[in-house]
């Protein structure tokens, strides 16, 4: 009761480790994020170089290379808005931060829009998600990979629009942030993989 | 919060010079791409390996300067490695018995 009595709002405190649990658990979901990717690449890499039925396309000989690699770039910038706004918000620069997370928004949407436009072109040309393992496999990684990022940019935006009818972001909310930082660094990093081991590696 | 902030993550110039090298290594990852396709078989044994060493080049930048995991306690970095190891190795393991690794590096 003793120590109690030093702590201005016991409610404030989550957590019991030095971190907070809410960025504990955003580290502890991403790290398990990897063995759920990683099902999915380990997937796409066993039917890869594999041939199936004949007359069938695979991924592999419809891949636009110079399209897929800005897609790359463009996730890649969006990771630096959102760390300039990560670092606005620090600093207190409430109207720097909302343009940041909006910026990384539209990024991820520029992203999306790619991923939409290449999956549409694919099935145009005949290789849908049951033409064979292989493309099973192509659309399964990166089409929970895109939803990832969707999912990313809605609550991008869910917090730009917080931001917008407060006029700034709290410090509470401030960790709201990070965590969608984390998050939308994580789906960065995942897509720097695939887009080496199922684009790039022949 | 901003003095804090100030004292253990990068500057933002810093941010954009990383920004500009993650640029640079994805377009030696595509040039490597190309130099793949049309030289002879030594460049194209040696370009997978290349490229993978690209990607583990920025995955650490992305994770260690833009996720702050470099300025975060050891507990989130045993978390997060935790996590990563497990994939690897569970996978590695997998695509080995099944005759896929040998295939692709």
């Amino acid at each position: 009761m003793a120590d109690l009595a030093h702590v201005e709002d016991p409610h404030d405190i989550h957590e019991s480790t030095g971190i907070e649990n809410r960025k504990l658990g955003m580290w502890v979901f991403l790290s398990s994020e990897f063995l759920f990717f990683g099902a999915l690449i380990s997937n796409y890499l066993l039917f890869k170089g594999r041939t199936f039925a004949a007359g069938t396309i695979y991924p592999r000989e419809l891949y636009d290379i110079p399209f897929t690699s800005i897609s790359s770039f463009v996730l890649l910038m969006s990771s630096l808005t959102m760390v300039l706004g990560h670092n606005a918000l620090a600093n207190k620069d409430q109207n720097g931060a909302r343009t940041w997370l909006f910026a990384t928004g539209m990024l991820g949407s520029v992203f999306i829009a790619g991923q939409v436009f290449e999956f549409t072109e694919f099935v145009q040309q005949g290789m849908t998600i049951s033409s064979n393992p292989a493309a099973s496999a192509f659309f399964m990684l990166t089409g929970f990979h895109g939803a990832h990022v969707f999912i990313g940019i809605l609550m991008l935006l869910s917090l730009f629009g917080i931001s917008k009818r407060q006029g700034g972001l709290s410090e509470a909310q401030g960790l709201n942030v990070e965590l969608v930082g984390l998050y939308w660094h994580f789906v960065d990093i995942i897509w720097i993989v695939i887009f080496t081991i199922v684009y790039l590696i022949p | 919060m901003a003095e804090e902030h100030a004292a253990h993550h990068p500057t933002i110039r810093q941010y954009v010079n990383i920004a500009i090298l993650l640029a640079i290594l994805t377009a030696i990852e595509v040039a490597l791409f190309y130099i793949e396709q049309s030289v002879d078989a030594f460049t194209t044994s040696m370009a997978a390996p290349l490229l993978i060493l690209l990607a583990i080049l920025k995955f650490v930048i992305v994770v260690g300067y833009y996720m702050h995991l470099k300025y975060e306690k050891s507990l989130v970095k045993k978390f997060f490695a935790v996590g990563f190891v497990a994939a690897v190795v569970l996978y590695t393991v997998t695509l080995i018995a099944l005759g896929v690794v040998s295939g692709i590096v």
